[in-house]
């Protein structure tokens, strides 16, 4: 098996006269956990729908798990996107839907079920057990729209992991959530990872989101990619303040990344400035 | 005494009109496509008024009503919201009023050619207390092919309920189910339009769902719920209609508005009193 994951050169995605997104080379490998950072509109989730092929005006090579994405027809298209798990930013808004939380995490079984056949018990079994495992059990007979985001959230990482994907791409999982929900959701994703070993590319804004077993840490920039590598190497308060603004520092602790301002007054701790 | 032989049909086209247009609430309702009803009688219209433009009339009209809806439908399922840059309610808009204005240009015509379009404004704007069995088996074989397609393909239609971006993200062909969805809706919409009036169906495609979704936990509780609102409201309000002497198309659209005004009270005290009664299931 091609132990390359994702695999991009010359890729470039345009809307009219515009380009969003321009990225020279980047491969991400099998069972890596990548951190894609870099500030609002930087084409991070541009990235992430190029990857599963939702995204149109682009030009250049790009193969996702051994598959040429710019290359594929509808029906493989298809096929390759039930082989990938994807958590979207936004959320559905869920006020009229009597949809279940099982109901919506059974989503993530349909495309591999195929058109016209049921779901087995096969795959009733693997989607219980995903909400048995993200803690959801108690929630599976409530509505999705009754819910609180960060359950949400969980509802949809169970979605995706029932699909028993080899790559699971996370556009800003944390995205609203208060700060004991985001918490719970970096532990859930560091734990997936350890526990399942695939392939996670994770979109996010804020460092604090990192969880310790990322690795790798690529940084997007007004749609170029600007940095790759480890996150000892990639992250420093140049950087930050590049891509953020003036007056911020790092800091890290327990393996994790936080943003802070620079002025040692505001937060009583001495950051890397 | 209600003379059954003439009022059989009439019953039963009620029943069905009712929960057909039901099963079609769920998704227009869950979806957040209310427009979906107008888009869909204006493309018709224009498809029958250049239909009796070219010499058609009677029941042959009804063809190129079909026609309009479909050719509508099909541009509002190939149409994807993402690619377009716009919500799939302003393509609806957007065709609605190019529909409307096609529609309205050929009815002119007829004023310019000095002849009648009394056939294709009857066509579009009938009465239940008309329908006559071959009206009912009609409605049928389209409420039937609607209900075998969402029957079929029950588990893509509840992805594509839930977000349609979505349910293309997890491998699902939503384009073409969404499609050949809004197809059938088209049909089944164009002929009830024509066997039971405007009025009607604009209420049943968003009422029996708004209160099915009041009491329902889950999709296929919500369809159950919905389809019997509608079947429900379409026979309760015609022999309500015909005990008290009122008109029945007004009576249908008030009983479905009340039975959304039951279900949300059902539910108000459900969450208060009810086992699951915490503050959080109160909060949608």
């Amino acid at each position: 098996m091609n132990d390359t994951a994702i695999h991009l050169e010359n890729l470039a995605v345009r809307t009219g006269r515009r380009t969003i997104l321009a990225a020279d080379a980047l491969r991400i490998g099998r069972g890596e956990m990548v951190g894609l950072l870099g500030p609002n509109g930087a084409g991070k989730s541009t990235l992430l729908r190029c990857l599963l092929g939702m995204q149109g005006g682009v030009q250049g090579m790009l193969s996702v798990l051994g598959e040429r994405v710019d290359r594929l027809g509808s029906g493989n298209l298809a096929r390759l996107r039930r082989r990938i798990g994807y958590v979207p930013q936004l959320l559905p808004t869920a006020g009229e839907m009597p949809l279940t939380v099982r109901e919506v995490v059974a989503i993530g079984r349909t495309g591999l079920a195929g058109l016209l056949r049921p779901l087995g018990r096969q795959d009733w079994r693997i989607i219980d057990e995903w909400i048995g495992r993200l803690g959801l059990a108690p929630l599976a007979g409530r509505g999705f729209g009754q819910i609180s985001g960060g359950e949400q959230r969980k509802t949809l990482i169970a979605r995706a992991m029932a699909q028993q994907p080899e790559l699971l791409l996370l556009d800003e999982p944390t995205a609203n959530l208060d700060l004991g929900w985001r918490e719970r959701m970096v532990a859930t994703i560091h734990e997936l990872y350890n526990a399942s070993g695939l392939t996670v590319v994770l979109v996010c804004h804020e460092l604090e989101v990192l969880p310790p077993g990322c690795d790798r840490v690529v940084l997007l920039d007004a749609g170029r990619l600007v940095a790759d590598g480890p996150p000892e190497a990639v992250l420093s308060a140049e950087r930050v303040a590049a891509l953020y603004g003036p007056g911020l520092g790092l800091m890290r602790s327990g393996g994790r990344w936080a943003v802070v301002p620079a002025q040692p007054a505001l937060t009583g701790e001495t950051p890397h400035a | 005494m209600l003379d059954l032989a003439f009022w059989a049909p009439v019953m039963v086209g009620g029943l069905l009109a009712g929960g057909s247009s039901g099963l079609l609430s769920v998704y227009i309702v869950g979806m957040r496509i209310p427009f979906l009803g107008v888009c869909v009688a204006h493309a018709a219209l224009a498809g029958a008024v250049f239909g009796a433009l070219a010499g058609l009339d009677g029941p042959m009209l009804l063809l190129p009503a079909l026609a309009g809806a479909v050719v509508t439908a099909l541009a509002l399922g190939l149409a994807d919201p993402r690619k377009v840059h716009m919500d799939a309610n302003i393509v609806m808009g957007l065709l609605f009023s190019m529909t409307m204005g096609l529609a309205f240009l050929g009815l002119g015509l007829f004023a310019t050619l000095g002849r009648s379009d009394n056939d294709v404004r009857s066509l579009l704007w009938g009465s239940l207390t008309y329908c006559r069995w071959p009206d009912v088996w009609l409605m049928l074989g389209a409420a039937s092919a609607l209900g075998l397609f969402v029957l079929a393909l029950a588990k893509e239609m509840r992805a594509i309920l839930f977000s349609r971006t979505d349910a293309q993200a997890v491998g699902i062909h939503a384009t073409g189910v969404w499609t050949g969805f809004l197809v059938l809706t088209a049909l089944l919409m164009t002929v009830n339009f024509q066997t039971v009036g405007g009025l009607m169906i604009y209420s049943l495609i968003t009422n029996p769902a708004a209160a099915a979704f009041q009491l329902a936990r889950g999709t296929r509780q919500a369809t159950a719920l919905a389809i019997a609102f509608g079947a429900a409201s379409g026979l309760g309000g015609f022999l309500l209609a015909a005990a008290l002497d009122l008109p029945t198309g007004a009576v249908i659209v008030l009983l479905s508005a009340v039975f959304v005004l039951l279900a949300a009270l059902v539910r108000r005290a459900r969450d208060c009193f009810g086992p699951s009664g915490s503050p959080r299931a109160r909060h949608r």
